[in-house]
């Protein structure tokens, strides 16, 4: 017998009380991983977005809303001239709700622009020219709207046909509705506006370059902000909005977590008031039985920490095949996530297990001759 | 130690395992009085009977000789050395007292062996050792078949000599037993009593006993009588050899 055995004897001897707490701080975790994955993930799938069209810098006003506001389509001649600017695409970009489906992101590209080259053909073909009442799809988008080449799309209250599918090489380009900026501007009332520029930069230039180039941009355009790409989203306060209730959301999770240990604790304590008395008749140190509460809900932490990172992989892997939102989510459930959590369980189990074990340290030995 | 005292009065000191002077103890912020001021001496290798109706303080100042609780007043002394001054009271426990309950007192979720095993943990001991140590002991009281019985599935009498070998993990020289036959038949109580005597003359200890009954009070070497938290009669120690 080794003093784990006995750490783990403790857990075991109410295993319907252990298990339900297990369950509570799983549930709590589970929420952790899956609201930070698919936050995370969502910034990282936008940044992937933008690699696969060759965007180095993006342009954009991220104010309140998930879609950036739109300003006058001339500012992107006022970066053009710039000279480490090698090319730009003046894009409109719009959240909407397309038929049955909540969300889709609709992309109006520039005629000719860029950031039309990285779409690839999958069915059909690319729209005949700027102001063809066409669009295609992204492959996945094109999944979840059920559509294929010859369907038609209601957008703005215009019906536009599907030409094409596409593949984007990223998550977001492929659940995306992609159409010509000319079209979109007429249909939606948007004339002369623009609410994204991507920017491709002179070849070789470094992350502080970079950076340099966003700073040149953003002293001659007041109307947007320039930014490297992928992290425009981060900094975007919806985005920052997503990520603080995200985070908000596992706090609350947390604290309840770490109530339902220190209650159970507090409740084995009570109940071995006894078995802690003659532990320290017969010689245990009170820093002995401290250890062994803390112990003991520091493994509750553990054990519910691993439980809440599989049921919340397993949540989110679930939540990836429904139809609804298939092919659009691109949760971060990285190793690293998933240490972060467990050591957040673990954390919980150990704060949770203080007020107990000092309690049980402050038992009187003597109590274990009576009765 | 509180005095210094001088190297006469510490060896004369040294012979008695413990040295009561006034000890008393109240409960409840004085309203009861367990102890009231009691002196006694106890003798290397002694086998003392403890006996007085019930209420009169014999738990109590059992309580007291195995540093569970703090007497309110008087001294009392471990060997010379003062018991309520001790740093580190459970390291005392640990190495020098055994404790053996009138309620067994073994835990219900850990095997016989297992409970054996409890006490040594604050004593250096890898694990095997420990194993190894319990079965001894156990093997000592007669428990070899009975290992990795759960104490809910022992009767009475094996249960307090799992207790009993559990008390002795750690080579007490002291063993404290309060009322070890109480909850027990007349023929275990006679068993067991048998083992603690056995025991007690294997392993050289001094052993201090509470109990009510006559017949066993007559196999100690001494008898105190206590009353209403007081020694009605004391025989006197013998002289320690
Ligand atoms: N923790 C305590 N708080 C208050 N009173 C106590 C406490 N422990 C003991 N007492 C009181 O002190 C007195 C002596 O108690 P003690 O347990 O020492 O008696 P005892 O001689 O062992 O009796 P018994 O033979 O019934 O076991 C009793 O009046 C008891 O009620
Ligand atoms: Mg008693």
């Amino acid at each position: 017998m080794t003093f784990f055995t006995i750490i783990y004897r403790g857990l075991q001897r109410r295993p319907v009380r252990t298990g339900l707490t297990l369950v509570g701080i799983a549930i709590g975790i589970a929420a952790v991983v899956a609201l930070v994955g698919i936050s995370r993930g969502f910034e990282q799938s936008w940044a992937s977005g933008m690699k696969a069209r060759g965007t180095d810098i993006v342009v954009s006003n991220m104010g309140s809303a998930l879609a950036p506001k739109p300003f006058r389509a001339a500012v992107r001649d006022a970066i053009a001239v710039i000279p480490q600017v090698a090319a730009t695409c003046a894009i409109f970009v719009d959240l909407t709700g397309i038929e049955d489906s909540s969300m889709m992101v609709v992309s109006a590209r520039e005629w000719g622009g860029f950031s039309w080259q990285n779409l690839k053909l999958v069915a059909g073909r690319m729209p005949k020219d700027a102001l063809e009442p066409a669009l295609v799809l992204g492959q996945n988008a094109a999944e979840a709207l059920k559509k294929k080449t010859g369907d038609s799309i209601q957008l703005e209250s215009t019906e536009l046909t599907v030409v094409g599918i596409v593949d984007g090489g990223a998550l977001v380009e492929n659940g995306s509705v992609i159409l010509s900026l000319p079209l979109y501007q007429k249909l939606s009332g948007n004339e002369d506006k623009i609410n994204i520029i991507d920017v491709r930069a002179v070849p070789g230039l470094n992350s502080d370059e970079l950076k340099q180039l966003c700073a040149r941009i953003n002293h001659q355009i007041p109307e947007a902000r320039a930014m490297p790409a992928g992290e425009h989203v981060g900094n975007s306060e919806a985005y920052r909005f997503i990520r603080a209730m995200s985070w908000g959301t596992s706090l609350l999770a947390v604290i309840v977590g770490v109530l339902g240990v220190m209650n159970t604790m507090l409740m084995t304590v009570f109940e071995r008031k006894q078995e802690i008395c003659i532990l320290l008749a017969i010689g245990w140190k009170r820093q002995r039985v401290i250890r062994l509460i803390l112990w003991e809900s520091a493994l509750l932490g553990l054990l519910g920490g691993i439980g809440g990172v599989t049921i919340g992989c397993a949540g989110v892997k679930v939540l990836e095949t429904l139809p609804a939102i298939h092919g659009l989510l691109e949760p971060d459930l990285s190793p690293r996530l998933m240490v972060m959590a467990v050591t957040i369980a673990v954390i919980v189990g150990v704060i949770s297990g203080i007020y107990p074990a000092w309690r049980s340290s402050r038992l009187n030995p003597s109590l274990a001759m009576q009765g | 130690m509180t005095e210094e005292p001088s190297n006469n009065v510490r060896t004369a000191a040294m012979r008695y395992v413990f040295e009561a002077n006034g000890l008393c103890k109240d409960f409840d912020e004085g309203r009861v009085r367990a102890l009231r001021g009691v002196n006694f001496r106890i003798a290397q290798g002694e086998f003392l009977a403890i006996m007085g109706p019930s209420g009169c303080g014999k738990t109590t100042l059992l309580q007291l000789l195995g540093a569970l609780d703090l007497p309110t007043s008087g001294s009392l002394l471990y060997r010379g050395v003062s018991l309520p001054a001790l740093p580190d009271p459970a390291l005392y426990r640990a190495r020098e007292i055994g404790m053996v309950f009138q309620a067994f007192h073994l835990l219900p979720t850990f095997t016989a062996v297992e409970n054996v095993q409890l006490p040594m943990f604050e004593i250096e001991r890898s694990a095997s050792q420990r194993l190894k140590h319990a079965i001894n002991l156990l093997k000592s009281v007669g428990l070899e078949h009975r290992l990795n019985h759960f104490p809910g599935m022992l009767s009475g009498g094996e249960r307090q000599r799992v207790a009993i070998a559990r008390s002795l993990a750690n080579n007490p020289s002291v063993l404290l037993a309060d009322e070890p036959t109480g909850n027990l038949d007349s023929e275990n109580a006679h068993h067991i009593l048998d083992l603690i005597i056995r025991l007690k003359r294997e392993r050289q200890m001094t052993l201090v006993l509470v109990t009510h009954d006559p017949s066993i009070a007559l196999l100690a070497s001494r008898t105190i009588r206590m009353i209403d938290g007081q020694i009605a009669a004391d025989p006197p120690a013998p002289q320690s050899h």
